[in-house]
C-alpha cells in the first residue's frame, strides 16, 4: 500500500471502480452467446455481485480481527460477538423501531464499541490461552442472550425479518449494485483508518506489546490504554460489518454468528498472516470465495454438509505446521 | 424435596462425566501448557466409535467400551504426533490455532461418516441393567433404586458414578504411586529439566494423551446411555469441561474433578431453577468468573506467569 499511482493501482483501482458494470456486461455476453447454443457455467451477475458483496464484508472483519490478533497479538475467539451486536442493534433498530439506516448504523459501532470497552476492561491482564477462553465465552454469552430473550428480537431463535434498505434522497438502495458501492466505501474508509494507525504512535505501540508487554510497559507505554484502544477499534469495525449485513441479508437469525464464523474469520487472519492489513484482506478474499464454492451441493454433495469447515481446518493446521507467518512473504 | 434429590443426583452424574473429561483438559496443560480444544472431539469420536462398534460389528458393549478406549487413545497419540508434537517449540498461539483446527478437522469427520443425526445406543445392545423403567401399572420398578418421595435412582446412574470415581481413584494412584506418573508430575514441573534428567519427555507426553483420551472416551459413552450423540457434543460438553478444569485451577487433577463436580450441579440446578435456555451459558459465566477474578482456581496454587 503506497501512496503512488503505478499502472497496476490504477488498473486495480478501476477494476474496483467498475465491477459491476463488468459483472452485467458478461451477463450480457452470456445471453448473446446463448442464442447460439453456446453455453458458459456464469452463474449470473447478480449472484456473483452477493457473492463479492459478501467476501468483501469478510475483508471488513478480518481487518477489525487482525487489529487485536495481529497488532496486539492477543487469539480472539469471539470476535463474531460484535458483528452479532451491530448486526442486531442496527437490525432491531430498523426493523422494530423504524429508525433510518443512517442513525442505526453509527448506534450499531456504538453499541459495539461499548461492549468491547467492556469485555476488555476485566481482560486486561490476561495473556495467550486465557484471554482467548474469555473472549469464546463472552461470544457465547451473546450468542444465547440473542436466542433466548424473545422479547428483545420478537421471535424465537433470534429470528429478524424484514429489515429495510437503507433510503436517501428518495432513493431506496436495496440493488446488489448498491450494495456494492457502499461496502467498498466502508472498507475503503476502514482500511485508510487501519492503516493510519498502523503507522502510527499508536501501532508502533500495539506491534511493542505484541513482542513483549513488560518492555514496552518499561518504556512507558501504557498498556491497558492501548489495549482497550484496540479492543474499541477491533469492535467497532465487527460492530460496522454487522450493521451492513443485517440491511443487505434483510432477515439476520442466531445461527448465522455461531461460533465457526469466528473460527472462520479467524482463519482468514491466519491465512493472510497475523499483523497484515493486505494480508487480512487476501485471506478474506480467498476463503470468503472459497467458502461459496464449497458450499453444499455444489462441488461437496448434501450429504456431507458443511465439509468446508473441515478444508479451512487442514488449512489451518498445515499453516501452523509449515508456514505459520501465513501465506504472504513476511516471516513471522 | 424429591425433585432437589432427583436434581443433585442427576448433577452428580454429569458431573462425574465432567470430571472424567476435564481430568485429559488438565493433564494435557499441565504438561504442555496448551489447551487441546481437540479433547472435546475425542470424546464424541469415543461415543461413536463405541455406537459403531456395537451396532456395526455387533459386538459386545462390555468389550465395545475398552476397545473405544483403546482407539481413542490411539487417536489422542497420533494427534500429538503429528500436530502438537512439531510445534512443541514454536509459540504457543501457533499451538492453539492448530488445536482449533484439529477438533474442526474432528468434528466435520465425524458429520461425514456418522451423519449429523442425533444417534442413541439402540437398547437391545445395552446390557439389561443399564435400562431402568416402571411399570405403571403394578408400579414395579426395574433396574432403580427407588428414593424417598417417588423419585427413582436408575442403576445406570450409579455404575456410571462408580465406574467414575474408580477411574478417578485409579488415576490418582498411577499418577502418585507409579514410574510413570513421577515422570508426568517431573515434566509438568519442568519439561527441559526432565528431559536433562533422562526421561523421555515425549513419550511421557505421548503416554499423558492416551489417558486423558481413555477417559473421555469413557465419558463420552456415559452420555451417549442418556443422551443423543451427536457431532458438536464435544464441543459443547468440552466447553463445560473445560469450564470444570479451569475452575479447578487448570493443571490440577484432583481439582479438575472436584470442578468437574460444582459445573455438573450448577448447571443441572441452573437449568432446573432459573431457565433451562440458559443451561450451558452457566458453565460459561462460572468460568470467564473463574479466569477474571482468580486465574489460579479454586484449588490451585497462583502463579504469576500464567494469568
Amino acid at each position: 500500500m503506497k501512496d503512488k499511482l503505478t499502472p497496476k493501482t490504477i488498473t486495480f483501482g478501476l477494476l474496483v471502480c467498475f465491477l459491476p458494470l463488468l459483472m452485467y456486461g458478461v451477463d450480457d455476453i452470456v445471453d448473446f452467446l446463448s442464442q447460439y447454443d453456446i453455453y458458459l457455467g456464469w452463474p449470473g451477475g447478480e449472484y456473483m455481485l452477493r457473492i463479492i458483496v459478501r467476501a468483501c464484508v469478510y475483508m471488513l472483519l478480518a481487518v477489525g480481527l487482525n487489529i487485536v490478533c495481529g497488532f496486539t497479538g492477543l487469539l480472539d475467539l469471539g470476535y463474531v460477538c460484535f458483528y452479532l451486536i451491530g448486526g442486531y442493534t442496527a437490525g432491531i433498530l430498523m426493523a422494530r423501531l423504524g429508525v433510518s439506516y443512517w442513525i442505526a448504523l453509527p448506534l450499531a459501532v456504538l453499541h459495539g464499541t461499548v461492549w468491547g470497552l467492556l469485555r476488555g476492561a476485566p481482560t486486561l491482564r490476561l495473556t495467550g490461552d486465557y484471554f482467548a477462553i474469555v473472549t469464546f465465552g463472552f461470544a457465547e454469552l451473546f450468542f444465547r442472550i440473542v436466542r433466548n430473550e424473545q422479547w428483545l428480537v420478537g421471535a424465537p431463535n433470534g429470528q429478524l425479518r424484514g429489515i429495510p434498505s437503507p433510503t436517501l434522497f428518495g432513493i431506496t438502495f436495496s440493488q446488489n449494485w448498491h450494495n456494492y458501492y457502499h461496502i467498498i466505501i466502508l472498507l475503503t474508509l476502514v482500511i485508510f483508518i487501519t492503516y493510519r494507525l498502523q503507522h502510527s504512535r499508536v501501532g508502533r505501540a500495539w506491534v511493542a506489546i505484541r513482542e513483549d508487554e513488560q518492555a514496552a510497559e518499561s518504556m512507558g507505554i501504557n498498556v491497558s490504554r492501548y489495549k482497550s484502544l484496540a479492543f474499541a477499534v477491533s469492535a467497532a469495525i465487527g460492530a460496522l460489518g454487522g450493521g451492513f449485513i443485517a440491511q443487505f441479508q434483510v432477515s439476520i437469525s442466531v445461527p448465522f454468528f455461531d461460533f465457526w464464523e469466528s473460527i472462520l474469520i479467524l482463519c482468514m487472519v491466519v491465512l493472510g498472516g497475523m499483523g497484515s492489513i493486505r494480508g487480512a484482506m487476501i485471506g478474506a478474499a480467498i476463503l470468503g470465495s472459497l467458502g461459496e464454492v464449497l458450499r453444499p451441493g455444489f462441488i461437496i454433495p448434501y450429504q456431507f454438509g458443511n465439509a468446508r469447515y473441515l478444508i479451512f481446518g487442514i488449512i489451518l493446521i498445515l499453516l501452523m505446521r509449515f508456514r505459520p507467518g501465513g501465506l504472504s512473504l513476511k516471516k513471522a | 424435596m424429591a425433585q432437589l434429590l432427583e436434581q443433585f443426583i442427576n448433577g452428580l452424574v454429569l458431573g462425574g462425566i465432567y470430571a472424567l473429561i476435564a481430568v485429559g483438559y488438565t493433564m494435557v496443560y499441565g504438561i504442555i501448557q496448551l489447551i487441546n480444544f481437540a479433547h472435546g472431539e475425542i470424546f464424541m469420536f469415543g461415543a461413536y466409535l463405541a455406537l459403531m462398534l456395537v451396532t456395526v460389528f455387533n459386538i459386545p458393549f462390555w468389550i465395545a467400551v475398552p476397545a473405544s478406549m483403546l482407539l481413542c487413545a490411539m487417536l489422542g497419540m497420533l494427534i500429538d504426533l503429528v500436530a502438537y508434537r512439531p510445534l512443541r517449540d514454536a509459540p504457543r498461539l501457533s499451538a492453539l490455532i492448530t488445536a482449533i483446527g484439529i477438533s474442526l478437522v474432528l468434528q466435520n469427520l465425524a458429520r461425514m461418516i456418522w451423519s449429523a443425526r442425533p444417534q442413541l445406543f439402540p437398547t437391545e445392545t445395552l446390557p439389561a441393567f443399564l435400562i431402568s423403567e416402571v411399570n405403571m401399572q403394578t408400579g414395579e420398578i426395574l433396574n432403580a433404586i427407588p428414593l424417598p418421595g417417588g423419585g427413582i435412582l436408575p442403576y445406570r446412574d450409579v455404575s456410571i458414578l462408580l465406574l467414575a470415581v474408580v477411574l478417578m481413584i485409579a488415576l490418582n494412584r498411577l499418577i502418585y504411586l507409579t514410574k510413570i506418573g513421577k515422570a508426568m508430575r517431573a515434566c509438568a514441573q519442568n519439561r527441559v529439566a526432565s528431559n536433562l534428567m533422562g526421561i523421555k519427555t515425549n513419550q511421557v507426553i505421548a503416554v499423558t494423551f492416551a489417558i486423558g483420551s481413555a477417559l473421555g472416551a469413557v465419558a463420552g459413552i456415559m452420555v451417549g446411555l442418556s443422551e443423543n450423540i451427536t457431532p458438536t457434543m464435544g464441543y459443547y460438553k468440552g466447553v463445560a469441561a473445560f469450564a470444570a478444569a479451569v475452575l479447578g485451577g487448570i493443571g490440577n487433577i484432583t481439582g479438575a474433578m472436584l470442578g468437574g463436580i460444582i459445573i455438573g450441579l450448577a448447571e443441572v440446578f441452573g437449568a432446573g431453577y432459573i431457565s433451562s435456555g440458559y443451561r450451558l451459558a452457566i458453565a460459561y459465566i462460572i468460568m470467564i468468573a473463574v479466569i477474571v477474578i482468580r486465574p489460579s482456581g479454586l484449588f490451585g496454587k497462583s502463579t504469576a506467569n500464567r494469568a
